[in-house]
């Protein structure tokens, strides 16, 4: 299936959740956020949070400066 | 009831319709925590005295570091050495010597901060950390104190408002669940004057907003700036349920 990240189109296997897309994406777990349609997944949903074709992605890095 | 050098103090506040005398004198009555006095503070905290912010506490550690100048603008060169919360009292009661300012020149652990929060109407989260962030976020969420959020590296912003006096609010926490993480900051990754100046602009926007009635388009949202296209991306957060600090755990 098709999906967007960081409006970016990529190829998924069907039923990945978000902690996969994650390891296949190679990005940490710890400091990153996850939107899926512009709704925040918390990360205690990442696991049961399944992806589904034409889903709009942002991933993005938690900041703290100031 | 505002004095005659109010009236004329803020006759630009008083001629728009959503502020008017009443949303002056709920801006007199305010008391806002400001915690960070650097790049997000320093904007945050003139304006909101400008404004008249009637009740105004500035809490930070730190003293001024000639680096700091090149985007924290309430500070000047013969400043270096000396505490950023006093120069900056110093400068928001020259601006504006009807509003109170106190400042608290350490760093707050839970009781005290918890102690600062019976007295606040509203906290700025404008430190440069996550283990601070998490702890206000926490302090904030068991006070039911409402909390604006600024963060800034590089040409990126982000800016969130949580009103932790509504039941079901979503917190910090549920956004971003450890204290561990691998946050960047602006010392390790480098920042923009301006990018950090518009969120902390924008928390002292939304502060004003909030005292004076008006409905914010950041509650329960996560703001994404980006400086280099000036674009702005908005994110829904949802309350977690498992969240160990605003959920039932």
């Amino acid at each position: 299936m098709k999906i967007q990240i960081n409006e970016q189109v990529v190829e998924l296997a069907e039923n990945t959740n978000i902690e996969q897309l994650l390891a296949h994406l190679n990005k940490p777990l710890m400091g990153s956020a996850v939107a899926v349609n512009q709704d925040i997944i918390s990360r205690s949903h990442w696991a049961d949070t399944i992806l589904n074709e034409g889903d709009n992605i942002s991933l993005f890095q938690v900041i703290a400066g100031g | 009831m505002l004095n005659d050098d109010e009236l004329l103090r803020y006759s630009r506040h008083l001629l728009l319709e959503d502020v008017g005398e009443t949303g002056q004198q709920a801006l007199k009555n305010a008391k806002v925590l400001i915690i960070g006095m650097g790049g997000l503070g320093a904007p945050a905290s003139l304006y909101l005295a400008a404004a008249g912010i009637g009740h105004i506490v500035l809490n930070d550690f730190d003293h001024i570091e000639v680096s700091n100048l090149q985007r924290q603008i309430a500070y000047q060169s013969s400043d270096i050495g000396e505490s950023k919360v006093e120069v900056t009292k110093r400068k928001l009661q020259q601006i504006n010597p009807e509003i109170k300012v106190r400042s608290i020149n350490k760093e707050m652990h839970e009781m005290q901060l918890t102690m600062e929060l019976t007295m606040a109407d509203l906290v700025l989260d404008c430190t440069d950390n996550m283990a601070s962030r998490q702890l206000i976020n926490k302090a904030c969420v068991n006070a039911k104190v409402p909390l604006i959020v600024g963060a800034a590296i590089r040409f990126e912003g982000q800016l969130m408002f949580f009103d932790h006096s509504e039941v079901n609010s979503p917190c910090y926490h549920c956004l971003f669940p450890s204290s561990e993480e691998q946050a960047l900051n602006c010392s390790n990754s480098g920042i923009i004057g301006p990018v950090v100046g518009t969120i902390g602009t924008l928390q002292a926007l939304e502060a004003i907003k909030y005292f004076v009635g008006l409905p914010s388009g950041i509650k329960n949202k996560l703001k994404l700036f980006d400086g280099k296209s000036l674009d702005w991306q908005t994110f829904t957060v949802n309350k977690d349920p498992k969240c160990k600090v605003c959920g039932q755990h």
